[in-house]
């Protein structure tokens, strides 16, 4: 019982209502598109999640450079956290663009600039979690990742301004201060990825705040370790 | 001094990841805008405009995309065509061999708000076809699959969480009781 209620997070009730809300809205309620059919739902999955992407980057990049400064390992911990569900988070970005390619342009990938800065984002998230996981731990290696960290940060503008800057296959941005008034979505669509994407936005949280726990838990680990092995040497002496 | 040593050779390591990073992004913008230069992508859309000569032969025809911006094709000889009658019989032909049937059949989807696909360059049609996965039917097994993988992903993504965890509490524990005895 007392399992059950530890998973009972309120960021992970106010996730699953929302995400619930999101269902009903994205397969009930809203219309149709005209010209793409179902498949047009997709969207509603993929902007929240290639936003979740990008939150994640963000994430990774500010407590970086908060770590460079403060060189609290609480930072640290936050861009490792966030940096694996930025993978994921991106991972499905990709996926499921690839997806709603497929049937709308004909083919799962192009070159295009869109697609491929946010291949590089995945990259860099993959690059961030490689090098922590091959250089040997201590602080070193925190301000190295720090400043990876800070750096793939870079990539995130050139995703956000792509489909407007190199116009090809992949529509123009339709959220944000750059959307284009012609193109933004209408009310009834715009309400439905507005709930999506804060369903998907909870969950990113959510999801941040588990994996910083655990990160958490694996420092104290370290910490008991070196502590039993110091205590042990101290009985030898 | 070995730890000196150690010490440059992971600053040497964190300078190429970083320079490789921002070389390919470099690059893969690069490429893309080379790539933009060559290629127009196909449009997908309704016809909302047919236009014919005086013997009835199309000249040039307009669709609309998804975002509601009018793309206007010019025809030639080689143009080919696969369209669908409502009965989903095909037609399959070019410019060339009979310039009015074309004419008729994109006035047919037009009345149909049918969707297209037509490929181009310059402005010129190269072909112009039914776009079947359009259809509602293909179209769900797509969703599906967004749905199937990113469900599947963030459940297998929680259920390591929370292994990762429990695996860590009970470590966490036993260290404890070690180091209390």
């Amino acid at each position: 019982m007392n399992k059950i209620l530890d998973l009972l997070d309120p960021l992970l009730i106010l996730s699953a209502a929302l995400m619930g809300v999101a269902l009903y809205l994205i397969f009930i309620w809203v219309p149709t598109e005209t010209n793409q059919g179902a498949v047009q739902r997709i969207l509603y999955f993929h902007v929240p999640v290639a936003w979740g992407s990008m939150l994640g980057i963000f994430v990774v990049s500010g407590s970086s450079f908060m770590y460079l400064l403060k060189k609290n390992e609480k930072w640290d911990r936050l861009a490792v956290a966030s940096a694996e569900v930025g993978v994921i988070f991106g991972g499905l970005m990709l996926l499921s663009g690839m997806i709603w390619a497929r049937p709308v342009w004909a083919v799962w990938w192009t070159g295009e600039a869109k697609l491929t800065t946010a291949l590089i984002l995945f990259f860099i998230y993959v690059a961030y979690l490689m090098f922590r996981g091959y250089f040997p731990p201590g602080a070193q290696r925190q301000r190295l990742a720090a400043i990876i960290g800070v750096i793939g940060a870079i990539d995130t503008p050139i995703i956000y301004f792509a489909a407007n800057l190199w116009s090809q296959a992949h529509p123009p941005i339709i959220t944000g201060p750059a959307a284009d008034a012609e193109s933004a979505l209408g009310s009834d669509l715009g309400i439905v990825l507005l709930v999506s994407t804060l369903a998907f936005t909870f969950l990113f949280v959510f999801m941040v705040q588990t994996r910083y726990k655990i990160r958490k838990s694996e420092d104290d680990v370290i910490e008991l370790k070196r502590a039993s092995s110091a205590s042990a040497m101290t009985g030898v002496n | 001094m070995m730890s000196n040593v150690t010490n440059t050779a992971i600053r040497v390591g964190a300078f190429r990841i970083a320079l490789a990073l921002i070389l390919a992004l470099a690059v893969s913008v690069s490429l893309t805008q080379i790539s933009s230069a060559e290629h127009t992508p196909p449009v997908n859309g309704i016809v909302v405009g047919v236009e014919t000569d005086d013997a009835g032969a199309l000249t040039r025809f307009a669709v609309s995309d998804s975002t509601g911006t009018i793309h206007t094709f010019t025809i030639f000889k080689g143009t080919e065509y696969g369209l669908e009658n409502q009965a989903g019989d095909r037609w399959v032909s070019t410019h060339e061999a009979e310039p009015s049937e074309a004419a008729r059949r994109l006035r047919d989807h037009r009345e149909r708000f049918a969707p297209i696909t037509v490929t181009s360059e310059n402005g010129t049609a190269f072909s112009v076809v039914e776009r079947e996965e359009g259809k509602l039917e293909a179209n769900l097994g797509y969703l599906f699959a967004v749905f199937a993988v990113t469900w599947a992903l963030f459940f297998a993504y929680v259920l390591y969480l929370g292994r990762k965890q429990r695996v860590l509490q009970h470590e966490i524990a036993r260290l404890k009781v070690a180091s209390d005895k």
